[in-house]
Parts: C-alpha cells; structure tokens; sequence
C-alpha cells in the first residue's frame, strides 16, 4: 500500500532544502563568493533528484515548478528562470531514469550532469539579461568547478539519509 | 508542416520558453519602475519570509556557537587591543558631541532643517542571500511596515553595504555594491585631497582582487592611497557622508581621459548579520 505521508513529508523537504541554500550562502559567503569564485547552493536540486530516482512523489513536476518559482521570487525578483529550468531537469531526469538501475554513482554521474545543466543555463539566461558578464572560460573555471565540487560534497553526505527516507515513507 | 505544429512537445517547449522570456521583461520592468512589487509577488515573498525566519534561525544559532568558541580564544588578545582604544574612544565621544550640538545650532541659525548628511535609521537582520551566482543580493527582516523605501543606501556596522532593490511588507532585497548588475543604479562618492573633493561614481567591481572601482573622475589631482571615499549625497537617494572604504590604487581608464581609482571596501560584505537601512530625511 502506499504511503500517503510523502504528500506532506515532500514539500516539507523542500522548503527546508530551498531556505537551507540561502542560509548557508550567507553563513559561507565569504568561502562562497570571495576570491574571484562562486559557489551556488543547489541543495534543493539534491531533493528532487533523490525523489525522481528513489521516492514516489505525485507531481514532481509541478513541485519542480514551485520550487523553481520560491527561487526566483524570494532570491532573485526575477521570476522565470530558475521556474523553468527545474521542470526542465525533472523532466529529462524522469526520461533517462528508466534505462538505469539507481545506485550511487549512477544518480552521482547524473547528478552531475544535472548541476552543470542547470548552472549552465542559469548563465545564459542571466547574461541575456546583462547580470553574468564574465566569460564562458571564466564562468567554468570560476563558477561551475566550484559549485560542482561542492554540491558534489553534499550529495556524498546526504545521499544516504535521504535514500532512506525516500525509501521508508515511499 | 501539419505535422509539425501538432508535435506536443515541441509546443510545449516553446510555449514554455515564450512565457519565461515574457516573465524576465516583466520582472525587470517591475524592478526598475515601480517602488514595489506586484501585489502576487508581495503575498509570495511575505509567506516565504516566514518559512524562511524558521529555517534561518536554528542555523544562525549553530553558527553563533562556532564563532562564540573562536571568539573566547581570541579574547586575550582583543581586550589588550581594546584597553588602548577605550581611552582615547571616550574623549573623542565627549568631542563629537559638542561638535553635533554646535551643528545644530549652526543649522538652526541658517534655518537649514535639512541637510543631505540628514538620515534615519532602521535596523534590520540578515535573513538570507541569493544563492544565485549572478545576483549580489541579501534579504533583510524589514519591510515597507519599518518604513524601508525602495533605493534607500544599507550600511553595516563599518560601511556602505548596498541599496535596497524590493520592498515588501515585511522583508526587502538589498542589492550589494559588488554587483556585477550593468543596469543597476550607481552610488555617487566623493574623497577629499587637500581640501579639493573629487566626485565620482562606482563604476565596477573586481571580484579576483575584491576591490571596488570609482570612475567618471574628471580631476587629475593625484589621489594619495588609503584616503577615505564617502557617499557624496548626489542622486537624491543617499545620505552624504556614509564611508565607502580607503583608496588602493589608482589607474588610468581604458581612453587615457579619466583616471580609475580602486576602492577597498569598509564593510565585510561576506559578513553580514545586521545591517541599517539609511533612509535620506529630506
């Protein structure tokens, strides 16, 4: 039978993954944005990967959506970006899944790629918009190096928690 | 050509990006134009406010633990340095507040209620920062309620910190003066060399260096280093005299016309947990 307490647990989850980001962005600032790198936290982005492959979360899409929407309105003011580039990355996610057996490496492999997706286009979006005006050299070694090592060194910590309780409440 | 239009997916992605692209004018629009937000946006962030106090708080106290540690070791040291401050600290106090008595009347002789040095000021905490690479912004716990008006200029506790972007009820966005933001409005600064004032503007900032960059100087005196640069009070929306850092260099613009004068910045902008908002009186 499933279990109908993912319907709470789930966005529960992922308020707490979205304020965690801004809050350790600005505890970590000066280890995040200083020296001429960037970090960004996409802790969120962890969450919804960990329920595409291990939970049973109805409308991921949607919640991708609103995820995404919290973002962009509450960090940013821009609304837009972030709204689609979320349900984007669920979407791709939820296609490629089915040809894998979820494992470690393979959801860190995908993980990855995901990270890079996003960060990639969150750039080009926001050097439309004339916000990002370094260059595309700049922006791998400066930006996205960083913040992959980083979400990286979150995913190892919290993937098997997380697994766990996907894996009990779903 | 049927076909084509009858592919869903495909729809979908361009419906999809048409709508984004539609909602980053008009969010930009909003954000340049109008001194709030739209009433969805406001109820949103509001709503968002609240969570966000719950998340920030148990991990400003983990944080507040750390530091309370690092700071007992360091406490010896620190009060040696203190003690020499103290004393010179309370003699100065007692002169500045002749001199802020003498100002007054001054001022009032002139009948000159308000002057550009005029601010009030609301204090407010940090709650959070963008994540965001591209987007220099910190969201502080004071809305439109506390009287926070959109441009204000926001100083810590050492110096100019930013201006206020979006105002909303409770909380507001405080866009930081290392924003890389090319439509951003600039901060108008001043120093002083031997009793001549050189105005300019804060053009740039150099992330690898963490320095801010004053342009648009069209004096050619030669600035000596560490001199301090303060607010200058033009523009209309920032009090004079807020301090911006000390002087680290000076350059050449890129034409040869103007000269480029590199900024170290007061404040901490990586350290922020209370920050002022300086709203102009006049």
């Amino acid at each position: 039978m499933k279990n109908y307490n993912m319907r709470y647990y789930f966005p529960i989850g992922l308020l707490i993954f979205i304020f965690l980001d801004g809050s350790l962005s600005n505890v970590f600032a000066r280890e995040f944005f200083t020296g001429g790198i960037s970090i960004e936290s996409l802790l969120v982005l962890l969450w919804l990967v960990m329920a595409i492959f291990y939970g049973e979360v109805d409308r991921l899409m949607l919640w991708a959506f609103v995820a995404g929407l919290i973002f962009d309105m509450y960090y940013t003011g821009i609304l837009g970006i972030y709204m689609i580039i979320f349900p984007l990355v669920v979407y791709l996610n939820r296609q490629v899944c089915r040809f894998f057996t979820s494992s470690f490496l393979v959801v860190l492999l995908i993980y990855l790629i995901d990270l890079t997706l996003v960060s990639a286009l969150a750039f080009l979006a926001n050097s439309l918009i004339g916000l990002a005006n370094i260059s595309l050299a700049d922006f791998f070694v400066a930006d996205l190096g960083p913040t992959l090592a980083y979400n990286l060194a979150w995913f190892a910590i919290l993937y098997i928690p997380i697994k766990n309780f996907f894996e009990k409440f779903s | 050509m049927q076909k084509f239009f009858f592919n869903k997916k495909l729809v979908i992605t361009l419906v999809a990006l048409i709508v984004s692209f539609l909602l980053i004018t008009f969010s930009i629009v909003v954000r340049n134009n109008r001194s709030t937000p739209t009433i969805i946006q406001q109820i949103g962030n509001e709503a968002f406010g609240l969570v966000d106090r719950l998340v920030s708080y148990p991990v400003a106290a983990v944080t507040s633990v750390g530091s309370n540690v690092s700071d007992l070791l360091n406490t010896y040291n620190e009060n040696k340095k203190l003690k020499q401050q103290v004393d010179s600290l309370a003699s100065q106090k007692v002169e500045n507040q002749t001199l802020e008595k003498e100002n007054k009347q001054l001022k009032q002789q002139l009948k000159l209620n308000k002057s550009l040095t005029n601010y009030t000021k609301i204090t407010a905490y940090v709650l959070s920062r963008s994540p965001s690479t591209w987007e220099n912004q910190i969201v502080i716990s004071k809305g439109s309620l506390s009287g926070v008006t959109k441009n204000s200029a926001v100083v810590s506790n050492k110096g100019l910190v930013g201006r206020v972007v979006e105002v909303n009820k409770s909380n507001s966005k405080v866009e930081l003066i290392t924003t890389q933001n090319d439509s951003s409005d600039r901060f108008a600064v001043q120093l002083e060399v031997n009793g001549e004032v050189i105005n300019g503007l804060i053009t740039d900032y150099n992330s690898k260096k963490n320095l801010l960059v004053m342009g648009q100087i069209t004096s050619k005196t030669k600035i000596k280093k560490n001199t301090k640069v303060i607010t200058s009070g033009m523009g209309g929306n920032t009090p004079k005299g807020l301090l911006v850092g000390t002087v680290a260099s000076t350059a050449d613009d890129d034409d040869g016309l103007a000269t480029k004068v590199y900024i170290k910045p007061a404040a901490d902008l990586t350290d922020l947990s209370v920050v002022t908002v300086a709203k102009r009186t006049d």
